[in-house]
């Protein structure tokens, strides 16, 4: 059965950025999001792994190690259904552009690398809307490793460190980060991604979205 | 794929009751722990929304009444989980008797009573270990009411108050309750699960749980 494809008919539309750590994500999703703004349009932003009372849970479990690919995979998942009804349908059914950072495809690429089915990982998602419109900014690694190490450093799980790739972090980084870049590589013709080389420098980025966007506001949709 | 319907190749063996709250599978589970015991048998207890991961979140969301059945039946499904990969699995490795108050069948029943579709929680559970023996305790759900709530009123959850059925928590509680017995009945042809009569004596059940698991255990070489 073909998963990931369940087309929502709310008023409003529903875009998705998506990448991996360090690509650019949020700052593409600020600029978008004003852009809409300007535009007279209500937007609703959500980002990836806030729900009021589960986010704390997960956080809480990863500084104390206690998750292993199971429990990692379903409180990301709760998570995700948590917010998916309680802001971003009630956001849609009200006509707003939702904007999201990151959406089932991270849970898609992060779970499979930890050893998950991937069957299993469409389905548990399988509530969930398509999106609209998916960016992708793509990135190579080497680019990745730079950005973070530069800014927030090396995470032990965005290092994929608890799936036991390498006990050195450089190293598990690499590894841990070229397996989600498969993942994406194969999603992004899968669930027809809008790709971007998230090299670009961050103008042109946003000017790339912007016309993609303006495209579907011109298509009079959300009038 | 579905590990539920594959016999497990493990070297303990798992037991599991389920039914509504009163129909007395605690009771029954105590009496067989402690009988093991006293026959020198490795026993490990195992209760549903335990695990020191979770379940204080999920019994805090469930007071303020905070989250949707699909976020519930995610958040048992952590607590499921958690359990089984770091408690269960391992005892039935090491070779126990692993007893458990509920299993993935109560998120079957319980679940799809809330309106969650019952493949996609079977899909969930997947990753769960088939049970060597499987109890449920089939009651009528007016005679759990008056066994529990003989000094109380049903509680939301467990009346199914969420799901807006009746205002009065009693009449709620047997239309909630009726809805889980039917999803329970389902998986007694489903997935083997051993229907026993819940007002039937204590002992006469006892003996016929023991009779079942002494059968289990023998084919596994084991003698009790």
């Amino acid at each position: 059965m073909q998963k990931f494809t369940r087309k929502h008919d709310y008023d409003g539309l529903l875009i998705v950025i998506e990448g991996t750590d360090g690509s650019g994500k949020s700052t593409q999703l600020e600029l978008l999001k004003r852009f809409i703004e300007d535009k007279s349009y209500g937007v609703m932003v959500s980002e990836w792994k806030t729900s009021r009372l589960i986010a704390d849970v997960i956080d809480e479990a990863k500084d104390r190690n206690l998750l292993n690919a199971t429990t990692y995979s379903l409180l990301y998942a709760a998570d995700f259904a948590d917010r998916l009804e309680n802001q971003i349908i009630p956001a849609l059914k009200s006509g707003f552009i939702v904007l999201l950072d990151r959406y089932y495809y991270t849970a898609l690429a992060r779970d499979v690398v930890r050893g998950q089915d991937i069957e299993w990982v469409q389905n548990l998602y399988d509530f969930a809307p398509q999106p609209d419109l998916t960016f992708y900014l793509d990135m190579p690694v080497d680019v990745l490793l730079k950005r973070i190490i530069g800014t927030t450093g090396l995470d032990y799980y965005e290092s994929g460190r608890d799936v036991g790739f390498s006990t050195d972090f450089y190293n598990s980084f690499e590894m841990y980060q070229n397996k989600c870049l498969e993942q994406y590589n194969w999603m992004k013709k899968e669930y027809g991604f809008k790709s971007i080389d998230g090299t670009k420098p961050i103008k042109e980025i946003h000017k790339i979205m912007n016309i993609e966007v303006q495209k579907i506001l011109d298509s009079g949709i959300l009038d | 794929m579905a590990k539920l319907t594959q016999t497990h190749e493990l070297k303990g063996t798992l037991v599991c009751v389920e039914g509504i709250d009163g129909s007395g599978k605690s009771t029954q589970l105590n009496l067989l722990r402690d009988w093991l015991k006293s026959c020198g048998q490795d026993v490990l207890y195992t209760e549903w929304n335990s695990s020191p991961l979770i379940s204080q979140t999920t019994k805090l969301a469930k007071k303020k009444n905070l989250l949707s059945p699909r976020t519930f039946s995610l958040l048992h499904a952590v607590d499921f989980a958690d359990r089984l990969k770091q408690v269960i699995a391992p005892a039935l490795k090491a070779g126990f008797i692993v007893l458990a108050d509920r299993y993935a069948y109560t998120a079957f029943a319980r679940d799809v009573a809330r309106g969650v579709d019952p493949s996609w929680v079977r899909n969930v559970y997947d990753f769960a270990i088939k049970p060597d023996l499987s109890i449920y305790f089939d009651i009528d759900p007016k005679v759990a009411m008056e066994r529990i709530c003989f000094n109380r009123a049903p509680k939301f959850y467990e009346a199914g108050m969420d799901l807006k059925l009746s205002n009065d928590p009693y009449e709620s509680y047997v239309i909630f309750q009726s809805r889980v017995i039917k999803e329970y009945k389902k998986m007694v042809k489903e997935y083997g699960l051993v229907k026993l009569d819940a007002t039937d004596s204590i002992h006469s059940k006892q003996v016929k749980i023991r009779e079942m698991l002494k059968t289990v255990l023998k084919a596994k070489g084991i003698e009790v």
